[in-house]
C-alpha cells in the first residue's frame, strides 16, 4: 500500500467526532480479533457489516471496503480470509493519518 | 463532502422540529445526530428497538431515522409497530439499510417506511431527504390545524343554531352526536310520543293596552326567561314563542324515560317561579297575572318544518292540540294534565297532588278526556 492509502481527509466539521471514531475502531479490532479466534461467525459478519455501514458516513472507504470482505468472509467462512482482512485492518488503524479539510 | 454537507438548505431553526435517531452504532448515530443538528433540528438518539419506542413515546418525534440491522426488534419490526399506531402512523419514518440490500427496500416499503437512506450515508442525501419530510410533515399538521379549526367553527354554529330550541347541555349532546347516523335534527320527520307543555300568561293584556311598551316587553322578556330556564333544567325542546305562550317538548330530541315527570317538574318550577314576579307586578302595576299550563302525552310528528327560507324544528300532533287546549282551560297558576300524564305520573307524586277536574271536550272531537289538576 502507498502512503496515499494511509491518508483519509475527513469533512472539517466531523472532527469533534473523530476521536471516538478512531477509538471505537480500535476495540473493533480487538472484537474482531477474539471473535475470530471463537470462530463466531455470526459476529464477524454483524462486525463487518457494521464497519461497511459507518467507515464511508465518515470518510475512510477502507474501513467499509474491510467490512464489506469480513462480512462475505463470514458468510461464506473462510477462516483464512478474515485471518488477512483482520491484519490489514490492524495495519490501516496503525498507520492511517487524518487530514481535516 | 465537506461541500456536500452543506447543500441548498437554509440552516434556519425550524423551531421544535424533533428527529429519533435509532442505530446500534454510536457511531452512527453520533454522525447523523450530528448533521442534523447543524441544521438546527433537535435529535434524540437510541441504541435499539426498544429504547427507540421509549423515546418515541416521550419525546413525540416529527421524524425517525430507523437503522434497519439492530439487535432484539430490528428496524422492520419497530417501522410495522409504529405506523400501525394510530397516534404514530403520520410519523414519518426513514429506513436506513446497506445500499446493497434490495430486499431490505421491498420490506420497508411493506413495513409502511416513507422513504430510505443507504449507508453509507451521505451527508446532503439525508439532509436533503429529511428536509423533504420535514416540509411535508408541516404541511400535514398545517391542514391537521386548518381542519380542527374549521371543525370547530362548524360545530359552533349548529350550537348557536340549535340553542334556540334547547338547552345549552342538550346542545353540547347534539354536538357530541353530530357525525352519528341518524343523530338527532338530521334525519327525516319521526312519530314519536311526546310530552307537550303549554304555558301561557294570564292578566297581562291589560297592561299591553294601556302600559308602556319599553315595560311591557321588558315584563314578557321576564317572563319568558323564567319559564324557558326551568324548561331547559329539565332538559325540555322550546318548540316555539309566540304572543306570551310557549310550547315545550319532552322526549325529543333524545329519549327520556321520565319524560312526564320531566315536564309537571318544569310546569311546576314555571309557576312557583314566576309567584315572586307575579307579586312584584301586582304591587307596581296593580295588575293580577298567573301562568296557565296544559300538558299532553302522545304520538306526534317531529320535523323541520318551513321554506327554504325558514325553517322551525316544529312538533304537530294531537298533544300539542290538547296541550294547548287543556292551558286556556286551567286557571292562573294552575296546572291541567291529561289522563295519560296522570296515569304516568301519579305514583310518583304525594298523595292529594293531583285532583281530577271533570272532562273537556276537544275541538273536533266527539268524546271528552279526564282532566287533573295538578297542585304547584
Amino acid at each position: 500500500m502507498t502512503e496515499s492509502a494511509y491518508t483519509v481527509t475527513v469533512p472539517k466539521d466531523l472532527e469533534d467526532l473523530i476521536p471516538m471514531f478512531m477509538s471505537n475502531r480500535k476495540k473493533e479490532l480487538e472484537t474482531l480479533r477474539s471473535a475470530l479466534a471463537a470462530l463466531d461467525l455470526e459476529q464477524l459478519r454483524q462486525l463487518g457489516h457494521r464497519m461497511k455501514g459507518v467507515g464511508n458516513s465518515y470518510g475512510f472507504e477502507k474501513v467499509s471496503v474491510l467490512g464489506k470482505r469480513i462480512e462475505d468472509g463470514a458468510r461464506s467462512g473462510d477462516r483464512a480470509a478474515l485471518e488477512t482482512c483482520i491484519a490489514e485492518y490492524d495495519e490501516f488503524l496503525g498507520r492511517v493519518s487524518i487530514v481535516y479539510g | 463532502m465537506a461541500e456536500a454537507a452543506s447543500v441548498n438548505l437554509s440552516p434556519r431553526t425550524e423551531a421544535g422540529f424533533r428527529v429519533l435517531v435509532v442505530d446500534d452504532d454510536p457511531d452512527m448515530t453520533g454522525f447523523l445526530a450530528h448533521l442534523l443538528r447543524k441544521q438546527g433540528i433537535v435529535v434524540d438518539t437510541a441504541g435499539d428497538g426498544d429504547a427507540a419506542l421509549e423515546r418515541v413515546a416521550a419525546e413525540r418525534p416529527d421524524l425517525v431515522l430507523l437503522d434497519v440491522m439492530m439487535p432484539g426488534p430490528s428496524g422492520f419490526d419497530i417501522c410495522k409497530k409504529l405506523k400501525s399506531r394510530h397516534d404514530t402512523a403520520l410519523m414519518p419514518i426513514v429506513l436506513i439499510t446497506a445500499l446493497e440490500d434490495k430486499d431490505s427496500r421491498v420490506k420497508g416499503i411493506e413495513a409502511g417506511a416513507d422513504d430510505f437512506l443507504s449507508k453509507p450515508v451521505n451527508p446532503s442525501e439525508l439532509l436533503a431527504r429529511v428536509n423533504t419530510l420535514r416540509r411535508l410533515h408541516e404541511t400535514r399538521r398545517e391542514l391537521e390545524t386548518r381542519r380542527q379549526s374549521a371543525e370547530i367553527q362548524r360545530k359552533e354554529a349548529i350550537r348557536k343554531a340549535f340553542s334556540r330550541y334547547v338547552s345549552p347541555r342538550l346542545a353540547d349532546r347534539i354536538i357530541q352526536d353530530i357525525g352519528i347516523e341518524g343523530g338527532p335534527f338530521k334525519g327525516n320527520a319521526q312519530r314519536i310520543n311526546v310530552v307537550a307543555v303549554f304555558a301561557d300568561l294570564r292578566g297581562l293584556s291589560s297592561l299591553t293596552e294601556g302600559g308602556e311598551v319599553g315595560e311591557v316587553v321588558e315584563m314578557l322578556n321576564e317572563y319568558f326567561s323564567i319559564l324557558t330556564d326551568a324548561a331547559y333544567q329539565h332538559d325540555g325542546t322550546v318548540f316555539s314563542m309566540s304572543g306570551d305562550s310557549l310550547l315545550v317538548g319532552f322526549n325529543v330530541p333524545f329519549l327520556q324515560s321520565d319524560a312526564a315527570t320531566r315536564a309537571l317538574r318544569a310546569a311546576q318550577d314555571m309557576v312557583s317561579r314566576f309567584a315572586p314576579v307575579s307579586a312584584r307586578w301586582e304591587r307596581r302595576f296593580g295588575v293580577r297575572t298567573g301562568v296557565g299550563v296544559g300538558i299532553c302525552m302522545g304520538e306526534a310528528i317531529i320535523a323541520n318544518v318551513g321554506s327554504p327560507h325558514y325553517m322551525n324544528y316544529t312538533v304537530i300532533g294531537d298533544p300539542v292540540g290538547t296541550a294547548a287546549r287543556l292551558m286556556q282551560a286551567a286557571n292562573a297558576n294552575e296546572i291541567l294534565v291529561c289522563g295519560r300524564v296522570y296515569e304516568a305520573v301519579r305514583d310518583l307524586l304525594p298523595a292529594g297532588t293531583m285532583a281530577p277536574r271533570g272532562d273537556i271536550t276537544l275541538r273536533g272531537k266527539a268524546e271528552s278526556v279526564p282532566v287533573y289538576a295538578v297542585r304547584v
